[in-house]
């Protein structure tokens, strides 16, 4: 089929690089939060737990507790604290243990 | 239940086994237990010119029988449980199973009379990969940890910001 | 049964509706320029008189059967779309005493799937004892699930459409694990050799209760699940649905913020016509027409992140309006390339006599059997019906309304009128997106006051018409949401399809012209 072959020469390759090499196209991916445990108090975590739709975010006293596996990079708790969230930048996400995919930020905030 | 030092020196022969084996051929058969769709339409990118999953040594295949990894996207409907059950069992072993997608992996649908809200409830999880939905690029990492050709990294991410942003 | 023809010609909404509530009509809500639905409350004696007078009105089509249960008896609604002058909704309910209703599907063939769900959900049946099909509810055991009202009296049988079978034929079963990379489902395929002489399916194995988990959440607490309801179609359904909270609370979204739904609403159709064209390459074993159409889909959905943050277009959706605003510049810059390669990939699959030969008189569907069943979308607009959900423009800020859609028809009812459907969309697509962004789009939301209510909403997805209703208490939580995506719709379009003289091989090719999913389908309550 010479139409389709000639538009296959003309159109060159767009296959990635990736694993072998970084995609720019995963610059403009939704990424899991990273925290800011400094900006990061009782309430407000509380208050990130609420608009959470999944179970990603949950604590203890001192201790914000994320599971990046529940995480669909939603933004919600990055809306309501904005200067106390920020995209990780990160989707090289997977795991052979369960619970690596769960982490602990300190809520060094503390309580107002 | 932490692994015996036995335990974990059987998994670390597995791991070498596993990337000897299908470390430059692995055959995928993808299972759905209750997804969105979404999580397929990324998978079947996988197979399309940008990503081209082939060129990796890796191919789809209908057939449970002559699959190696088993790519489950879903909450695991309880109504669909017979089928996963009979999927898995079907292939043959060395068999890894990897599950994807926040529905799979517990972050969507909670455990319920319907759904049992995670894929590790009813088949064994060797490797999760998060997202809604996991990018092709995401799966294709995913994918080369499952055979041991690429590296984790999760464990050493910390997801803690200190100023100037960044997973740590 | 006899369906009922339409002979009453259109008159206007509002002579049907005091004609309506001339029958025994209680209570008429949502009267009003500013809303696309009304509502009739009727006496039960009066809903088969009712369905008589719709489905004998020339342009009227039924698109919807649910029930709800408040206290002790079912309401039972039917959602008319009406769609002559002014398109818009009409929503009949009746409370439903004893365990029987009407026999509306004698009327109107259309309600069939929907009269099952609801025996399976509240344990009412049409009057005359027809045999009711398992939907939710699997074959092979007594499963335990909880119903959105009352378990049905006895467990619905599992019978399919009667089938002639002429010379030898066999049945067989095939799924719901079927080739790598499709979602699960399950047919059963009877067939004497090669031809589909029928072809039933269920979706029971991925029914997830999503109407069921929506009770007692908040709108947007809802939202998050309603658009994972049939992913593929986010915008479409998380659209419907907040507009049907906001017809609940008499809101409206912001100009700006409609126009943002909108322009998602377009990202979102253009891409799934790229993948149903991939999917048509693949099903005719044109694999270099496939690759092409998938790298054209690959750049619509970086177009997707690129503008919206998302591949799929999720979390753009809030009730009152939405959460993001498109990069308008990226947007602009980066669309007309995508869409060219679409374009220009049709093209060669449109001069490539092997593939059109495939598709064309493959899957025929007339119009009648379009009307009969009440198809939506482009598997009804191939039959030449003219309807689209973009046309019922509702509110004052509705964006289609200042900028109206050349609907795309086509003659014959094939995967070829299909895809020529989709290709015209398409281009209509990336029209309609650059007025938007001429206009001005807008992260912003009217606020949603928690209140009692219930309202309906809707929106054109690229399978067809969705439709969502929710009823909210005064908390402003949710005692009954009902979503009904396109693909809940067209199914029961695809058995009628792949009969007459279709063989196994284009089986494949028709699923890929319906470009439905299976999760659109198996979203219902309990």
């Amino acid at each position: 089929m010479p139409l389709w072959f000639a538009r296959g020469l003309r159109r060159g390759v767009v296959t990635t690089r990736y694993p072998a090499g970084p995609d720019g196209s995963a610059a403009a991916l939704p990424t899991p939060p990273a925290f800011r445990p400094v900006k990061l108090t009782r309430e407000l975590v509380d208050v990130m737990i609420s608009v959470c739709p999944g179970p990603a975010l949950t604590r203890t006293a001192d201790t914000l507790v994320f599971d990046v596996g529940s995480c669909t990079a939603c933004g919600r708790c990055a809306r309501v604290a904005p200067h106390a969230v920020t995209p990780s930048g990160e989707f090289e996400l997977a795991a052979t243990a369960r619970s690596a995919l769960v982490k602990r930020i300190p809520i060094r905030g503390g309580q107002r | 239940m932490k692994p015996g030092p036995d335990e974990t020196a059987t998994a670390e022969e597995l791991r070498k086994q596993i990337a000897a084996q299908f470390g430059r051929s692995l055959h995928i058969r993808t299972l759905d237990t209750g997804s969105c769709a979404v999580c397929e339409q990324e998978i079947r990118l996988l197979a399309a010119p940008h990503y081209d999953l082939h060129r990796l040594g890796f191919f789809f295949t209908p057939a449970p029988r002559h699959a190696d990894l088993l790519l489950v996207t879903g909450p695991m409907v309880r109504a669909f449980e017979v089928a996963a059950r009979k999927t898995y069992e079907a292939m043959p072993g060395p068999k890894v199973v990897v599950a994807t997608g926040a529905c799979a992996l517990g972050g969507v649908y909670p455990s319920d009379p319907f759904v049992h809200g995670e894929v590790d409830a009813v088949l064994p999880v060797d490797v999760w990969i998060p997202g809604c939905p996991p990018s092709p690029l995401a799966l294709l990492h995913g994918l080369g940890v499952a055979v041991g050709r690429l590296a984790e990294k999760t464990p050493g991410l910390t997801f803690i910001a200190d100023g100037d942003g960044g997973g740590g | 049964m006899t369906a009922v023809e339409p002979r009453a010609a259109a008159g206007t909404r509002e002579q049907l509706v005091r004609q309506l509530n001339g029958l025994g009509g209680l209570e008429v809500t949502g009267r009003g320029g500013t809303q696309g639905a009304v509502t009739v409350r009727l006496l039960p004696e009066t809903l088969e008189a009712a369905t008589h007078v719709l489905a004998g009105t020339a342009g009227t089509r039924l698109a919807d059967m649910f029930a709800d249960i408040n206290g002790d008896a079912p309401t039972l609604r039917l959602v008319w779309a009406y769609e002559a002058d002014e398109p818009g909704y009409i929503v009949i309910e009746s409370e439903i005493e004893g365990e029987q209703y009407p026999p509306l599907s004698d009327i109107a063939p259309a309600a069939f799937v929907e009269e099952c769900e609801i025996y399976e959900q509240f344990g009412i049946r049409p009057a005359g004892g027809k045999p009711l099909n398992r939907l939710m509810l699997p074959p092979h055991a007594e499963a335990e699930l909880p119903t959105l009202g009352r378990e049905p009296a006895q467990q619905p049988e599992e019978v399919h459409a009667p089938h002639l079978v002429g010379g030898q034929a066999f049945e067989f079963p095939f799924g719901p694990v079927r080739q790598a990379g499709v979602e699960s489902l399950y047919y059963g395929l009877v067939t004497s050799g090669e031809e589909v002489v029928d072809l039933y399916m269920f979706t029971w194995h991925k029914h997830r209760g999503v109407e069921w988990r929506l009770r007692g959440k908040t709108m947007h607490e809802a939202i998050f699940l309603a658009e994972r309801a049939e992913g593929l179609s986010a915008v479409a359904t998380g659209w419907a649905f907040a507009a049907a909270a906001e017809a609940a609370a008499g809101v409206t979204p912001p100009a700006a913020a409609a126009r943002t739904r909108a322009v998602a609403l377009e990202l979102e159709r253009l891409y799934n016509h790229a993948a149903a064209t991939a999917a048509l390459g693949q099903a005719t074993g044109l694999s270099v027409g496939q690759a092409a159409a998938e790298i054209a889909l690959e750049r619509l959905l970086r177009v997707n992140a690129a503008a919206f943050g998302h591949r799929y277009l999720f979390g753009v959706i809030e009730p009152g309006g939405v959460s993001r605003a498109p990069d308008a510049e990226v947007l602009r810059r980066e669309l007309p390339g995508a869409y060219d390669e679409l374009r220009r990939t049709a093209d060669a699959l449109l001069s490539t006599n092997s593939f059109v030969d495939r598709l064309e008189a493959c899957g025929i569907l007339t119009a009648e059997q379009a009307r009969r069943l009440g198809l939506v979308g482009p598997v009804a607009r191939a039959t030449g019906l003219a309807n689209d959900a973009r046309l019922a423009a509702a509110g004052a800020a509705a964006p289609y309304a200042g900028h109206p859609v050349n609907v795309v028809t086509a003659d014959g009812g094939d995967v070829f009128a299909r895809f020529q459907v989709m290709l015209g969309e398409a281009a209509e697509s990336a029209r309609l997106i650059t007025q938007f962004l001429d206009g001005g789009t807008a992260a912003d939301c009217s606020l949603v006051a928690p209140r009692a209510g219930a309202g309906l909403g809707w929106a054109e997805s690229s399978r067809g018409e969705v439709l969502a209703w929710v009823a909210l208490d005064e908390d402003g939580r949710i005692t009954r949401a009902r979503l009904r995506p396109g693909s809940a719709r067209n199914w029961r379009g695809f058995d009628d399809a792949c009969r007459s003289q279709n063989v196994f091989t284009d089986i494949p090719i028709i699923e890929a012209s319906f470009w439905l999913t299976v999760a659109g389908m198996a979203r219902l309550g309990g």
